[in-house]
């Protein structure tokens, strides 16, 4: 134990002095990145604020979008969905912290298990964001009308959250019901929702959600692979040879930061 | 971070799950607000500077207690923090004042008024 904290100052100290940092060369770059990955995601959540604000009048409600839940198709359940899929990802952002507090105490087993449920807790989010792009890209069962390379959406009651089949709305602004009924007659109907439309309103919110979900689901497909090759390796007993643990701490910091954005696109994309 | 025994990670187990409860009870205070806020008669600022505060409460335990920050020096803080927030300060007052006054000015002169100024432009460069 006392071989492998000199093995981790030397690791510190890097190749001249010793580092104001205190903190390996491999962990702090890992930081470097993480921060400079943060921007990134800064940048997409500010540009989705922004089109959001200069588009209030034809930007969907999340809690109209997003309100399915497995095994109860036509429930309207706002929040509870992505409140489970927070749920997940926090829950394995403990099980991650666990495993690096195991590695501190050389102790593999806790890593082993703890990391093992992390993978797991990886791939049920990935899942249940498959899922949910599933719906979206789905669509409701009413739809909406395409016509003249516009969507014309049905009004929706805001007491019981059903559209009204009737009225139509363009751009914000509402159709007469003579007006709507020759649209309806012309146009087509549209389910869904991909990067050219989008029947919930205006496409940006399409094309936001699938970029910014999408890469953060990326990110998170990503650290499961990564956290499966760090298990395998501990697993084949590498950690153990060398004397520490810190490959799980710099695993550790990636899948916690996959957490920490999630946290934010949570408050902007569905509570906002 | 460096190594510990048994009763050290005891300790640490025990502030670590007092954290997760923590996020967890803020998400569903998030959720119970976000789901019958629109009851209760608050204001779309008063929300908004809700929700992004607990956001950003959330997020600080995440960074310094899951990711370890705290346990770092004080010099690691720092080269982290810093770069991030100035940037992020930025970022924000581009798109805030730059591109939300260029965005607000458009709409208020309307984009036909725009085409004139353009039209007229060309049209002194002809003559």
């Amino acid at each position: 134990m006392a071989g492998s904290t000199a093995e981790l100052d030397k690791q510190a100290s890097w190749d001249g002095q010793s580092s104001p940092m205190r903190a390996s060369y491999g962990k702090l770059f890992m930081w470097f990145f993480l921060v400079s990955d943060a921007l990134t995601f800064s940048g997409f959540l500010c540009a989705y604020g922004f089109f959001r604000h200069n588009f209030a009048g034809e930007w969907p409600d999340p809690q109209a979008v997003f309100h399915h839940f497995p095994f109860l198709h036509g429930v309207h359940l706002p929040l509870m969905y992505v409140g489970l899929m927070t749920f997940i990802l926090i829950m394995s952002s403990v099980t991650m912290v666990l495993a690096v507090e195991a590695g501190h105490r050389n102790y593999r087993k806790g890593v082993l298990i703890w990391m093992f449920l992390t993978i797991i807790g990886g791939l049920m989010f990935v899942g249940s964001q498959a899922w949910e792009w599933y719906n979206f890209i789905k669509g409701s069962d009413e739809g909406a009308i395409l016509y003249k390379q516009e969507m014309y959406l049905y009004k929706v009651d805001h007491a019981t959250h059903k559209p009204i089949m009737d009225i139509l709305v363009l751009h914000g602004t509402e159709l007469s019901k003579e007006q709507s009924a020759a649209v309806i007659a012309q146009g087509e109907k549209f389910q869904g929702a991909n990067l050219q439309h989008n029947e919930y309103g205006h496409i940006a919110f399409a094309d936001f959600f699938f970029f910014i979900t999408g890469f953060h689901g990326f990110h998170v497909f990503s650290g499961v692979i990564i956290n499966l090759c760090i298990f395998l390796m501990a697993l084949n007993g590498y950690m153990q040879r060398v004397g520490h643990y810190e490959m799980v701490e710099k695993v550790g910091l990636y899948w916690h930061f996959v957490d920490l954005v999630w946290v934010f696109v949570f408050t902007f994309f569905y509570l906002l | 971070m460096a190594h510990h025994d048994e009763a050290a990670g005891k300790k640490i187990r025990r502030t670590l799950w007092n954290v997760f409860w923590l996020l967890l009870g803020v998400t569903i205070f998030e959720v119970i607000v976000g789901l019958y806020a629109s009851g209760w008669g608050l204001s779309k600022t008063i929300l908004k500077v809700t929700f992004i505060s607990l956001t950003i409460v959330k997020a600080a335990y995440i960074v310094m207690v899951f990711m370890h920050l705290k346990d770092e020096s004080k010099w690691t803080k720092w080269v982290i923090l810093t770069p991030y927030t100035f940037f992020i300060l930025y970022l924000f007052f581009m798109m805030t004042v730059v591109e939300g006054n260029y965005a607000l000015e458009h709409r208020l002169n309307g984009p036909g008024k725009t085409e004139h100024v353009e039209a007229t432009h060309s049209a002194g460069e002809h003559h």
